[in-house]
């Protein structure tokens, strides 16, 4: 299997979005980059919309790899930097997973 | 086909809340810690601790993996323990919030967040007329039914906008496993107190149940009683 890069998990995560954009009535996720929030009050996502987000990324990602991740793991959750924060402090954090899972 | 997961399938209500999707055409996956005795074509056993996080996880992705969705979680696992709140061991209050809640919660975590994805379905966890009646006896299995309505109600708050329903549903006492060691005496003055003084037949209990996925509604985070609660 090719490896699974950190661009190809930005472009996971964007993906998304923007398919959520269209589901959400939210247009402008269509144009996040990794700089985007994905909670706070400059994130157009709401917490309901986080974590649909993370579902939808995990089946996104065993679609891609074959490997069965969980987002919001033990380490995630105590972070000092959330990974949560931005698209591409996710992307880091999904590629990370996936590398030290099994497939 | 539609998808069903029950805990605790492998005998008693669980067992016949099966037999009944099967007859209605379900497609059914059954989680329970024993060997299951029950065949047929679209029912397929799972050996499952739900008081495992691992154990459920790894059994909710084979039924993803065979069925591509779930359309209904029944959490109806649970464990009874009868005793005076002063007389009852730690280690039994921490058994029964394990199987009880902590299955519940897991088997809720790895089922909602396909349900999420599906952007539809339907949970449905046992509870337990003993809560509203703070039944004097039972404050271990009472704490730990309490606790999966509270989660009932969280749950369905944060699932409803992504289309996944979770009710409870709670019963008096059933001619089960569950209830056979408590007195027949007791049992009677219970079933006195919820209205039911003949007692609640097996069938009647899985009718009061299957509500939830017969009448599509679109009430979510609801609790609902057997009985006429005084």
């Amino acid at each position: 299997m090719v490896p699974f890069t950190r661009d190809a998990a930005v472009r996971l995560v964007l993906a998304r979005l923007a398919l959520l954009g269209q589901e959400l009535g939210k247009p402008a996720l269509a144009q996040a980059d990794e700089q985007t929030r994905l909670f706070g009050e400059a994130s157009p996502l709401d917490s309901i919309g986080l974590v649909t987000l993370m579902a939808d990324l995990e089946e996104d990602i065993f679609q891609a790899t074959g490997r069965r991740i969980t987002i919001a793991d033990e380490k995630a959750m105590s972070r000092l930097t959330s990974p949560f924060r931005r698209v591409g402090l996710l992307a880091d954090h999904i590629v990370e997973l996936v590398h030290s899972s099994h497939a | 086909m539609s998808v069903a997961i029950i805990t605790g399938s492998s005998r008693g209500l669980g067992r016949a809340l099966a037999e009944t999707l099967l007859a209605e055409g379900w497609i059914v996956h059954g989680f329970a810690r024993s060997v299951q005795s029950l065949a047929h074509p679209r029912f397929q056993p799972h050996v499952v601790d739900v008081g495992d996080e691992a154990s459920v996880h790894a059994a909710v992705a084979a039924v993803l993996a065979a069925a591509g969705r779930v359309d209904l979680l029944i959490n109806n696992a649970g464990a009874a323990s009868m005793n005076a709140l002063l007389l009852t061991p730690a280690a039994t209050a921490a058994a029964l919030m394990r199987v009880n809640y902590l299955g519940a919660w897991h088997c809720l975590q790895a089922v909602g967040k396909a349900m999420v994805r599906q952007r539809a379905g339907l949970v449905i966890n046992l509870t337990t007329v003993a809560v509203p009646l703070a039944l004097s006896g039972e404050a271990a299995y009472v704490a730990s039914k309490a606790a999966v309505e509270a989660l009932t109600k969280v749950a369905a708050a944060e699932l409803q906008g992504q289309g996944v329903r979770v009710n409870a549903v709670g019963l008096g006492p059933l001619d089960t496993d569950l209830t056979r060691a408590v007195g027949a005496e007791k049992l009677a003055v219970l079933n006195q107190r919820i209205g039911r003084p003949r007692g609640t037949l097996l069938a009647e209990a899985v009718d009061f149940i299957a509500q939830e996925w017969r009448q599509p509604t679109s009430a979510s985070g609801t609790i609902r009683y057997l009985g006429q609660l005084t």
